[in-house]
C-alpha cells in the first residue's frame, strides 16, 4: 500500500518548481494557504554554479563524448554542457517514444527550478493579435481572455522578476515594466536604423530577465556571459533563488524534492482531486500527499502525462479529459529561418574579455499584423532574434602566423533567426505509450508532432526578409537559411491542455481550472490556446499568477 | 544576506569571484542534501586543466606515427610565434583524449584524414609529414589552406585535399583556442567581469545612412 507519510492535508499541492510552479507556490503561500511544492529532482545549490570556470578546466572542454551516452537527447539543447549536464534528465531513465518519421526533441531538467536554471531569459508579452488570432484570420481558437485581462499580471511578474528592455510603443509587442535596457552594438544599431528606414520594421534590444540594476535584493548583472551555468549574483531570474525561496520563507510552503509524481488521486464520489501519488526518486517508495486543490506546473508534456496517467472509471481517457482534447494541439515554435552575414567595414576587434552581454536583439513581428494586412502565402508571423558583434574567426583561411593573426582580427558577424508561430493542430499530440515506462515504473509518453506547410512558409519568408534587411544594412557574405529544426528544439512546447470556455472543446477554463474537476488546475504552457511567436515563459508566469489569484478567491469564499 | 542592504553590487561580484563565496550565497533554505554523485565534475570543483601535462602521457587512440603527424601538422597550422603554438598547447593530446571517447564511426574520418596527409607527403616528398622540412610542409598545405576562400558556401569540395585538411584544421583550432595557452593568445586576462556592457557610443544617427555613403565606424 502506498505510504501516506505526510499526515497533513495541504490547501494546495503544486507539482513542479520551475518558472510557473515557483510562482504558484509563492503566490499561494504568501496569501496564507498551506502549500506542498513537489519537485521530481533534487535541490540545487549555488555551489554548483560554474559560470566563472574557463573551458580548459573541463576534461573535454565542453566536447565531452561521455555525456552523449546518458543524454543523447539532452545534448541537443544549447544549454546542456559538460559544465551542467547533471541538471538535465538522464535520457535512459526518462524515455519517451515518437513515430520514426516524426522526431521530437524533449529537453528538460529535473532539479529544483527546472528549466528556469538554464532558460534563454527572453521575456515578451503577447498582444491581442495573438490572443484574438482567430478573429483576425479565422484559424484555430481565440483565447478565453484578452490582453487587458492579463496585463496586470504581466505587471506583477515583471516588477518582481526584473525584465530589462526598451519600450517601443508597438501594438504587436506590448511594453512592460522594464528595467533599463541593455545596449546595442554598432552593427545592431545599423541594422535597426536601416530596417526601420527601408522596411518600417522595429528592432529592439532583447527584453530579458537579467537585471541591469540591483533589484529586489538581487545584484545587477556583471556581464560574465554564460547564465545557463548558474549565476553567483542571482542576476538572471531562476525560481530556486527567488519565488521558491520566498514561498519557503513564508512558512507556508513545504518543498518536497525527489517526488516523481505518478498521478493525481481522486475522490470519485465528490468528483474532486484529493492529492497526488509520487515515487521517491531515490528510494523508489510510493508516497501520497493530500491536498484540497492540485495545481500542475510540471511543464506542458509532463503535466499532460500526469493527467493521462490519472485515468479513473469516470475519466477512462485521462483525468479531466471529457473533451478528448487532452494531449492534443501540441505546439513548438519552428525556428531557424533567417540569414547571417558580415559587416566588413566595421572594424571593432573581437575580445576574449568580458563584458559579455547575455542577450541579443529582437525584431518585432511584422507579418499579418493589423497594420501590414494579410500575407498571401501564410497566416500568423515570426519574430527575429539575433545579434551583431565582432567574433574571433577560427575559420579564417591559411596557416601559420598569418592564420593566427586572422583569427584575432576576426569578423564582424550579424545574424537574424526566427521563431515562428506553430499552429494548433489536432494531429500533433502526445499519448501514453503502453509499452514504455520510466525508471520509476511510470508509463511514458509517445509524442507525435511535425511542423506543417504554414510553418515551412513562415521560415522560408523569414530567410528572405532577414536577407533583405541584412543587405539593406550593408552586410556582405549573406547566407540565407530557410530550413528549420525538428519540433521540440525551440523548447517552447505548449498547448496540450488548452483553455477555453467550451467544456466540450477545452480541458481548462479561462482561469486554468479543469472543466471536469473543479479543484484541479494546470498553469504551465499546456494551457496555451495558440503559440504566438514570442518566447512563452513570461506569459506562463503571468497566467499562473492570475490563476492563483482566482484560486485564492475561491478559498476565501469557501468554494474549494 | 538578502536582508542586508549594506552589501554593494561590487561586493557581491567580488564575493562571487572568490571560491569561498558559496558560504555567503548559500540560501537560508533547507534545500535538502545535494548528492555529489549527481553533480558534474565542474559542479563539484574538479580542475582538469593539468590533465594532459602528465609526463608519462601516452596516446589512448592514436598510433605513435599518427600522433607525430598530428603534432607536426598542428604546429604547422598554429606555430609558435611570439606566442606559444599548438605543440606547446598539447593539441595532439587533447584531440587524442576527445577522440578516444568517441565511437569508431566518429574516430574514423579523423584517422583517415591524418593518413591522407601522410600519403600525400610520401607521394610528393617520399617522407611522412613529420619528417618534412617546414617549407616542404608549407608547400603541401598552402594549396589546401586557401582553396575554399568563401567560408559561407558549404558544398563539399571536390578535391579531397581541402576536405581532409579542413577537417583536421578545425579540430586543431578548437583544441588550441580552448586551451589555456589559446585563451591567452586571444587576449583573455583571466577576469570574468569588466563592468557593464557598453554598446555603440556613436551619435544617434551615425549608422543610419545608406550602406554606401555611411561612415565606417569602429
Amino acid at each position: 500500500m502506498p505510504q501516506d507519510v505526510l499526515q497533513q492535508t495541504y490547501d494546495v499541492i503544486v507539482v513542479g518548481s520551475g518558472a510557473t510552479g515557483g510562482w504558484a507556490a509563492k503566490r499561494l503561500a504568501e496569501s496564507g494557504l498551506k502549500v506542498a511544492l513537489l519537485e521530481a529532482g533534487r535541490a540545487v545549490s549555488p555551489r554548483e554554479f560554474t559560470e566563472h570556470m574557463p573551458a580548459y578546466k573541463l576534461k573535454y572542454r565542453d566536447h565531452s563524448p561521455e555525456i552523449k551516452r546518458t543524454r543523447p537527447i539532452q545534448t541537443q539543447c544549447y544549454a546542456c554542457m559538460e559544465y551542467n549536464y547533471e541538471w538535465f534528465v538522464n535520457d535512459l531513465e526518462n524515455p519517451y517514444s515518437t513515430p520514426a518519421d516524426r522526431p521530437f526533441s524533449w529537453q528538460r531538467l529535473r532539479v529544483v527550478g527546472g528549466r528556469s536554471l538554464v532558460w534563454g531569459r527572453q521575456s515578451y508579452r503577447l498582444s491581442d493579435t495573438d490572443f484574438k488570432a482567430k478573429t483576425f484570420d479565422g484559424y484555430g481558437d481565440d483565447w478565453p481572455f484578452s490582453y487587458q485581462d492579463l496585463a496586470p499580471y504581466y505587471d506583477i511578474v515583471e516588477r518582481y522578476v526584473g525584465i530589462s528592455g526598451a519600450p517601443e510603443q508597438n501594438d504587436m509587442l506590448p511594453d512592460g515594466q522594464f528595467l533599463p535596457p541593455m545596449q546595442m552594438t554598432c552593427g545592431e544599431v545599423r541594422l535597426r536604423d536601416r530596417a526601420q528606414a527601408k522596411f518600417g520594421r522595429t528592432l529592439t534590444v532583447g527584453r530579458v530577465a537579467v537585471l541591469t540594476q540591483d533589484h529586489n535584493g538581487r545584484a545587477a548583472c556583471h556581464f560574465c556571459g554564460p547564465c545557463e551555468r548558474g549565476c553567483s549574483t542571482f542576476s538572471y531570474f531562476s525560481s530556486p533563488f527567488t519565488t521558491v525561496k520566498d514561498a519557503v520563507k513564508s512558512g507556508n510552503c513545504t518543498l518536497i524534492t525527489n517526488a516523481v509524481v505518478a498521478h493525481v488521486n481522486m475522490d470519485n464520489g465528490a468528483n474532486k482531486a484529493s492529492g497526488v501519488t509520487y515515487v521517491d526518486r531515490v528510494t523508489k517508495e510510493t508516497k501520497q500527499v493530500r491536498g484540497k486543490a492540485v495545481i500542475l506546473c510540471a511543464q506542458a508534456l509532463e503535466s499532460t502525462r500526469i493527467l493521462l496517467n490519472s485515468s479513473t472509471s469516470e475519466y477512462p481517457n485521462g483525468l479531466a479529459n471529457s473533451s478528448g482534447a487532452l494531449g492534443r494541439y501540441l505546439m513548438d515554435h519552428p525556428a531557424g529561418g533567417g540569414a547571417s552575414g558580415t559587416f566588413d567595414d566595421l572594424s571593432t576587434l573581437p575580445s576574449a574579455n568580458p563584458p559579455n552581454r547575455p542577450n541579443g536583439i529582437y525584431m518585432i513581428r511584422f507579418r499579418n499584423t493589423p497594420k501590414t494586412g494579410k500575407h498571401p502565402d501564410f497566416i500568423r508571423g515570426y519574430g527575429f532574434q539575433g545579434g551583431s558583434s565582432p567574433e574571433f574567426d577560427m575559420d579564417a583561411p591559411g596557416i601559420g602566423a598569418g592564420y593566427k593573426k586572422a583569427v584575432k582580427r576576426g569578423i564582424y558577424q550579424v545574424s537574424l533567426g526566427a521563431f515562428g508561430e506553430s499552429l494548433a493542430n489536432w494531429d500533433n499530440f502526445c499519448e501514453i505509450d503502453k509499452n514504455l515506462k520510466d525508471a520509476w515504473g511510470i508509463p511514458a509518453l509517445r509524442i507525435s508532432m511535425a511542423h506543417g506547410k504554414n510553418e515551412a512558409a513562415l521560415m522560408r519568408d523569414a530567410g528572405v526578409t532577414a536577407a533583405e534587411m541584412l543587405e539593406a544594412a550593408g552586410a556582405k557574405n549573406i547566407q540565407v537559411q530557410t530550413g528549420f529544426g525538428i519540433p521540440g528544439m525551440s523548447i517552447h512546447e505548449v498547448g496540450t491542455a488548452r483553455m477555453g470556455d467550451d467544456p466540450k472543446k477545452f480541458v481548462l477554463n479561462a482561469y486554468n481550472q479543469a472543466h471536469d474537476v473543479k479543484n484541479l488546475f494546470v498553469t504551465d504552457g499546456s494551457c496555451y490556446v495558440s503559440s504566438a511567436c514570442q518566447n512563452p515563459t513570461l506569459t506562463m508566469m503571468a497566467i499562473t499568477v492570475r490563476a492563483c489569484d482566482h484560486l485564492i478567491g475561491r478559498f476565501k469564499r469557501n468554494e474549494v | 544576506m538578502f536582508r542586508t542592504p549594506l552589501i554593494s553590487r561590487r561586493d557581491l561580484i567580488r564575493a562571487a569571484l572568490l571560491a569561498g563565496a558559496t558560504s555567503v550565497f548559500a540560501p537560508a533554505l533547507a534545500f535538502g542534501q545535494t548528492a555529489p554523485a549527481e553533480t558534474t565534475p565542474a559542479q563539484h570543483g574538479v580542475d582538469d586543466s593539468r590533465l594532459l601535462a602528465d609526463p608519462n602521457w601516452k596516446p589512448a587512440l592514436l598510433s605513435d606515427q599518427q600522433n607525430e603527424t598530428l603534432i607536426a601538422l598542428s604546429e604547422a597550422i598554429i606555430p609558435a610565434t611570439d606566442t606559444p603554438g599548438a605543440k606547446a598547447a598539447l593539441v595532439n593530446r587533447f584531440l587524442d583524449l576527445v577522440l578516444s571517447g568517441e565511437t569508431e564511426e566518429l574516430q574514423r574520418p579523423f584517422i583517415e584524414s591524418l593518413a591522407y596527409v601522410d600519403s600525400e607527403s610520401r607521394r610528393l616528398f617520399d617522407k611522412n609529414f613529420s619528417d618534412l622540412h617546414s617549407d616542404q610542409q608549407n608547400e603541401l598545405l598552402q594549396p589546401w589552406a586557401y582553396s575554399v576562400r568563401n567560408r559561407w558556401f558549404s558544398e563539399e569540395h571536390a578535391d579531397p585535399g581541402p576536405q581532409h585538411f579542413n577537417r583536421l584544421k578545425s579540430a586543431i583550432a578548437m583544441a588550441y583556442y580552448t586551451s589555456e595557452i589559446g585563451q591567452k593568445e586571444l587576449g583573455w586576462d583571466g577576469s570574468f567581469t569588466h563592468g557593464p556592457f557598453r554598446g555603440c557610443q556613436h551619435a544617434p544617427a551615425a549608422h543610419s545612412g545608406t550602406p554606401h555613403n555611411a561612415t565606417s565606424h569602429n
